[in-house]
């Protein structure tokens, strides 16, 4: 999913080559997602034999854009042009279901 | 009769065992052969790369040079022990100490999803990787009523740069 503004993102504290003006606050984006019944199923015969359950990390990257394009989208109703010290946390919430969180500072750059 | 006995005795008895040892056995050889072989083809992968790996946590560029162009990356993967190793793992935790059944899991997913992200960067003709994060979180997975560990998720994020 590609978010439908141009928003600069990083994980770094600067952004190379441009220099920041103004912050704007942190900025959230999170989702919460369960797996359909039978995805999960096969994941409960591969948790059998142990090693990746692809069908997880699908989901989780999944959700995880969606939660980086919330956020983003968050970035840009503040009337920010980038989103620096970008961080990822994840928790699992209840059976299946997992919270991703997408969280930064929004600044204005030049 | 011999036809009465296999239907009636030797066929329930095959379910049964198919039903309680199967998953059992299949336990076995998925830690011991699938595992393995899966942590063979990640090594080779791991080899190709060399001396140059790209990934560090340092802040800043190494090579402080003006940055041509950056993007934020990340790779995960959901890894999870298997029964027989988790059966394992409940025995050991009984004694305390190392428990080096699941170190070996969260190990392998760790390294796999670095090894994801050096090929994605290397894929996109990044030069390095800086500001690398790794996180872990478990997942849970409800079975009546209690929640089981289903699998444990790393994360790698950090800014891919290009010289």
């Amino acid at each position: 999913m590609q978010p439908a503004n141009n928003l600069i993102f990083s994980n770094t504290e600067t952004i190379p080559g441009m220099t920041i003006v103004q912050s704007l606050g942190v900025v959230t984006g999170s989702t919460v997602r369960a797996k359909n019944v039978f995805k999960d199923i096969g994941a409960g015969f591969k948790n059998i034999v142990g090693g990746e359950l692809k069908a997880y990390t699908e989901l989780l990257q999944e959700s995880r854009n969606e939660a980086l394009f919330r956020m983003l989208n968050d970035a840009a109703s503040r009337g920010a042009n980038a989103v620096v010290n970008v961080r990822f946390a994840t928790s699992s919430v209840a059976g299946g279901a997992a919270e991703l969180l997408a969280y930064g500072t929004a600044v204005v750059a030049q | 009769m011999a036809e009465s006995v296999l239907l009636e005795v030797l066929l329930p008895v095959f379910f049964v065992l198919l039903i309680t040892v199967g998953p059992w056995a299949a336990s076995l050889i998925g830690t011991f052969f699938y595992q393995s072989s899966k942590k063979k083809k990640l090594l080779v992968r791991e080899q190709g790369i060399g001396s140059n790996d790209n990934l560090t946590n340092l802040r800043n560029p190494i090579r402080s040079d003006d940055v041509k162009e950056f993007k934020m990356v990340w790779s995960s993967v959901v890894m999870s022990p298997s029964w027989f190793q988790q059966l394992l793992g409940g025995i050991m935790s009984l004694f305390g100490g190392q428990i080096d059944v699941y170190r070996g899991v969260v190990d392998w997913a760790r390294r796999e999803a670095q090894q994801r992200l050096r090929e994605q960067v290397q894929q996109q003709g990044f030069d390095e990787v800086i500001n690398v994060r790794m996180e872990t979180s478990t997942l849970s997975r409800n079975r009546g009523g209690k929640d089981k560990t289903a699998g444990v998720e790393i994360l790698v994020y950090g800014t891919a740069i290009k010289y």
